[in-house]
């Protein structure tokens, strides 16, 4: 039992409190917390540690610079690699316990679609960094959580235009992607592209290894079979290492152009050819033109490289431009706000059609709450001055014109396309 | 018999004061009540000494069946979700077990590893049907045509998940007193005797198998009602391997260890990560060392010996 001298303390505190709480409800907190969601053990973490630390150097730097709205940022980091129910007991306990006034969560699509509906509930700003299944917003309208990286439709279907600009002798394809939901969404616009934009063309193989597989020599045989003449991939992490090492050997990418949609992220730990089509399932290219010129890409990549010993990725990237993002919302509703700390509602609301200009590009939200932005692809190869592989042949096709309209079946939108479609885009090489 | 009754009452008071004390673990506690279930189910099939390592697919079963008869079906009062979900489940134990508990030792373990895997292979490859990997989502149910909003209907899900809690766990254990349930360990202690006895093995393994299978299906349902959303890691052979972890370390003494169990690893759960992001496996994992390196007979065994008494245990 306290002494009573102390509850009267306690007691005049917690009056003293209340009143300020009353008088000015938004009053600047002394930090902004976030919780950051992403995957820091398992195999998934070759991709999710990456985005951990563009968190951490991109807080750093928004800190260095006064933070947002004089108030600076920290994080708590949350493993995804304890599956959905504890990512969501660790979002009810960040949010419910006050711990965390924005999320950034997640990188797992599956995790996505179980925190949207929970984002509404605890009226909690969330940024869905990297996931990008085109489900997440095509049933439900949550009006907390917005995805600033866009989503599988146009990611996808930029590859499939790419490899038909560049080869378009292409008859054969083949596809092997991993063997869940992420996987099987890409085959099928990769598919629906095919066939509404040059339907004579073949799918000779369509092969779904299991997550975290540690041989593809079936798999790569059944590819050399098949003759294809591009050879369709997106798989990632480490399975994509694994994958590469072993078909290198075996002279798959001497036959088939080979289409490595998440490459970008191991051309610094594995021999990519030259030629091989890699990008970034959206414009985090962090050399690309638009990143020169908004020119805040490559000191962030120095600092980087000084404090991570390689270069970011463009999970990396893609987690810093969340930030920026949440950063810029936030900056918006203070302004909306007459320099006001704004609550949650304000910040929704400043979300809301929002454009933002990025490390890489700018992301514009649409009215479901997908961030519509540029798809950067290119193919590896050698630059001046560079001592590494880096993108060469580049192409930056328009974000919006490779999204079906808001409330349209995504799929079916595909479908409606013409082999003119191909005809208007930008050539690959045209963006150097 | 003495019982640890007021030890039990005691932990309950507490556990029902959660909600109140720290609101963000009620969905904590909602989900170790409901893993409970399904840990009591393994723990049941334990005390006529067979491991399942396969049990979380009726936890899977019974939560596909939430979500499928919610979303398909239109069914969307939470009494009528949860009997069928359970029935669901319960089908699918007197099906699966009509042949499995042939099986004992290591082969029964591994027969319930292969259907469970079977049920995983299902929901994740069925993209069109299951939504793969990404699952299906589950809407806010109805309770008897009151309509709540999520929050409401957590404070309500929590104290159904005490109350299920507190009642079936007493079914069970009256149960295990009676003779089919003392029949249910004699097949761990002399199968042979047993059957020359005129008490048919087969048919007291498959009606625990049921219960049990009904049992993690409740489970199932109840959690995925409170997830709002399932997935086939679900029906994955480490959950299964979790239930099994959680009945031996709550104990099997007593029905409640499987809750005690659950709600424990729960919580370490929620402080490891909390504590720390990047080495929350390796505090779980010393936890659970220190646990049955000191309480071989798992935490119910803590209140087991605070009796003093060897005999055998009801509750």
């Amino acid at each position: 039992m306290p002494k009573p001298k102390f509850r009267l303390a306690m007691t005049a505190a917690a009056a003293a409190a209340l009143m300020t709480g009353a008088g000015w409800a938004q009053d600047k907190p002394a930090r902004l917390d976030l919780g950051v969601f992403t995957f820091l053990s398992g195999p998934s973490a070759a991709y999710g540690l990456p985005g951990k630390q563009g968190a951490e150097l991109m807080i750093e730097r928004i800190n260095a610079q006064g933070g947002i709205g004089g108030v600076p940022v920290s994080a708590t980091y949350v493993d995804e690699a304890q599956g959905a129910e504890g990512v969501i007991a660790e979002y009810r306990r960040l949010a419910e316990g006050g711990r965390a006034q924005a999320m950034i969560a997640a990188l797992s699509s599956g995790n996505c679609l179980a925190l949207s509906p929970l984002a509404d509930q605890l009226k909690m700003p969330t940024i869905g960094w990297n996931c990008d299944t085109h489900q997440l917003f095509l049933k439900d309208q949550p009006d907390y959580f917005y995805r600033p990286n866009g989503n599988t439709i146009a990611e996808f279907m930029a590859y499939t235009l790419y490899f038909l600009q560049q080869h378009p002798e292409v008859k054969r394809v083949a596809i092997i992607n991993p063997d869940y939901a992420f996987g099987h969404d890409a085959a099928e616009i990769v598919k629906a592209t095919l066939k509404a934009v040059r339907p004579e063309v073949e799918i000779v193989a369509e092969l779904y290894p299991k997550l975290g597989a540690s041989t593809y020599q079936t798999e790569i045989s059944r590819l050399s079979a098949a003759r294809p003449d591009v050879v369709f991939s997106n798989l990632w992490g480490g399975d994509l290492e694994n994958f590469v090492r072993q078909a290198g050997p075996r002279g798959l990418f001497r036959q088939s152009a080979v289409v490595l949609a998440l490459g970008e992220t191991v051309m610094q730990r594995v021999d990519l050819p030259e030629g091989t089509i890699v990008g970034v399932l959206g414009d985090g290219w962090w050399m690309s033109p638009d990143a020169r010129t908004i020119g805040e890409a490559e000191p962030f990549a120095a600092a980087y490289r000084e404090k991570y010993g390689s270069d970011p990725v463009f999970p990396t990237i893609k987690m810093a431009n969340s930030l920026i993002v949440l950063k810029a919302a936030y900056e918006k509703a203070i302004s909306d706000n007459d320099g006001a700390w704004p609550d949650r509602e304000q910040v929704v609301a400043a979300l809301e059609g929002l454009s933002v200009q990025t490390l890489t590009g700018t992301t514009t939200f649409r009215d479901d709450n997908d961030g519509v932005v540029d798809q950067v692809i290119g193919t590896v190869g050698r630059a001046e001055g560079v001592d590494r592989p880096v993108m060469t042949g580049m192409v930056r096709y328009d974000g919006e014109a490779l999204l079906a309209p808001v409330g349209q079946d995504p799929i079916a939108w595909i479908g409606t396309l013409t082999p003119d479609f191909l005809a208007d885009l930008p050539r690959p090489g045209s963006y150097n | 018999m003495r019982k640890p009754i007021p030890l039990l009452v005691a932990a309950l008071a507490l556990l029902l004061l959660v909600p109140v004390a720290f609101p963000h673990l009620k969905f904590v506690i909602t989900l170790a009540v409901a893993k409970g279930f399904a840990a009591l189910g393994v723990a049941l099939l334990l005390r006529g000494g067979l491991i399942s390592l396969g049990h979380a697919m009726y936890f899977a079963i019974g939560a596909y069946a939430t979500a499928f008869l919610g979303s398909k079906a239109g069914v969307s009062d939470l009494v009528l979700l949860l009997v069928a979900s359970t029935a669901v489940a319960a089908l699918a134990g007197l099906v699966f077990g009509a042949f499995l508990v042939r099986y004992r030792a290591i082969f029964f373990a591994m027969l319930n590893l292969a259907v469970s895997m079977v049920i995983f292979a299902l929901t994740s490859k069925l993209y069109g049907i299951t939504g793969g990997t990404d699952g299906l989502r589950v809407a806010v149910p109805t309770v008897l045509g009151w309509a709540p909003g999520k929050a409401a209907f957590d404070g309500f899900l929590f104290y159904l998940c005490i109350l299920l809690m507190v009642v079936l766990g007493w079914l069970v254990h009256r149960y295990l007193q009676s003779p089919l349930g003392h029949a249910l360990s004699a097949i761990h202690t002399n199968e042979v005797r047993l059957e020359y006895l005129g008490v048919s093995a087969w048919q007291t393994l498959l009606t625990s198998y049921t219960i049990s299978a009904a049992l993690a299906g409740l489970g199932g349902a109840l959690a995925a009602m409170s997830i709002g959303h399932v997935l086939p890691e679900f029906a994955f052979w480490t959950e299964s391997g979790h239930l099994v972890l959680t009945a031996v370390l709550g104990g099997i003494g007593g029905v409640a260890g499987a809750f005690i169990g659950s709600v424990f690893l729960e919580i370490l759960h929620t402080v490891a990560v909390g504590v720390a992001a990047e080495a929350w496996n390796l505090i779980i994992g010393l936890a659970l060392i220190c646990v049955i390196f000191f309480l071989p007979r798992g935490i119910y065994g803590l209140i087991e010996a605070r009796r003093g008494s060897t005999k055998e245990t009801g509750l």
